[in-house]
């Protein structure tokens, strides 16, 4: 529409106009607004990035959910496998995530066992128990555990840590 | 004379699939990269119907601690010197000496090569880690078969 103006015809460029990167009014500093991106660089960070990641890969996922105020104790442990999990955490037994009182502990444990064989029927029961606790705690505390899990058949006990 | 023309011999590669494709890649497998890896040591315990007098006897140490660190150590049916039978180490700011009973462990399994059971008999006070510690050090110089007795 005002392609033929009387304004645009006659508006001479100012300095200020002259000078511009963005809306050049003379053809001294029209140019092309692009940017070229180093991809090679970019590229080169993604692969690192992804063979750092490829080693902390775990098909098996975390096995275990360790809270923020737990500390597992530190050993050169061997790799821990999937088995039912019982946690102190806090003065109170988890089995699989499900709180249990101290004296339930050896009945919750034998449902477990019983849940197994119902499953798989064919298969023999392993008998392993994987514990987590904090580092921290006494001994008396741990104990209720080892004795249920002997009552319960379980006849192997994995401590959960930390690797060195 | 006419010049030949050289054929054009560069070309191009598309780097936006390949930062695509690794995109997606990251993602992946930063969901599912494990951060601290968790292991476990293993004990066993008796859970069976034998009769002890069926068990055959294997040398075994036996080991005590308390809520200090300081252990002591009982090497049962295995053919060592007096000395070596019963001896206690005391612990070092209420954790086990690590160095020493390293050291003990090794010139028991130098007398007695058959020696590969432990059994711990934590106190009520004794802290988990300084148990866990203790059997670390045992696997470590070579006793994997490891049981933890209930109070």
């Amino acid at each position: 529409m005002l392609k033929n103006s009387v304004v645009k015809t006659n508006s001479l460029p100012t300095v200020l106009g002259a000078t511009s990167i963005i809306g050049p009014t003379t053809d001294e500093n029209k140019r092309k607004i692009t940017s070229e991106m180093m991809l090679t660089s970019l590229i080169d960070a993604f692969s690192i990035l992804m063979v750092f990641l490829l080693f902390n890969f775990s098909s098996a996922g975390d096995l275990l959910s360790v809270g923020k105020d737990m500390q597992l104790p530190k050993a050169s442990g061997a790799e821990l496998e999937r088995n039912p999990v019982v946690k102190f955490d806090n003065g109170k037994y988890f089995i699989e995530a499900t709180e249990v009182t101290p004296d339930g502990l050896v009945q919750a444990l034998l449902d477990l066992r019983k849940q197994y064989q119902e499953t798989r029927p064919g298969e023999e029961f392993p008998g392993i128990l994987t514990v987590q606790a904090d580092r921290r705690v006494k001994f008396e505390q741990l104990s209720s555990i080892v004795q249920a899990s002997a009552h319960a058949g379980y006849g192997e006990i994995k401590f959960a840590v930390v690797m060195n | 004379m006419a010049t030949k023309k050289n054929k054009d011999l560069d070309f191009t590669i598309d780097l936006i699939p390949v930062i695509s494709l690794m995109s997606v890649c990251i993602c992946f497998l930063l969901l599912t990269a494990v951060w601290v890896r968790i292991g476990s040591v293993n004990v066993k315990q008796a859970v069976g119907g034998q009769p002890a007098s069926e068990t055959a006897k294997k040398p075994t140490v036996w080991v005590n601690i308390n809520g200090n660190g300081d252990t002591t150590f009982d090497v049962r049916d295995a053919r060592i010197p007096a000395r070596l039978a019963k001896l206690s180490v005391k612990g070092v700011e209420g954790k086990p000496d690590h160095a020493k009973i390293k050291t003990l462990i090794q010139d028991l399994r130098a007398t007695e090569p058959n020696l590969a059971t432990a059994l711990i008999q934590p106190e009520a006070q004794a802290v988990y880690e300084n148990i866990i510690d203790l059997m670390d050090l045992f696997k470590a110089q070579g006793v994997i078969d490891l049981g933890v007795s209930p109070l």
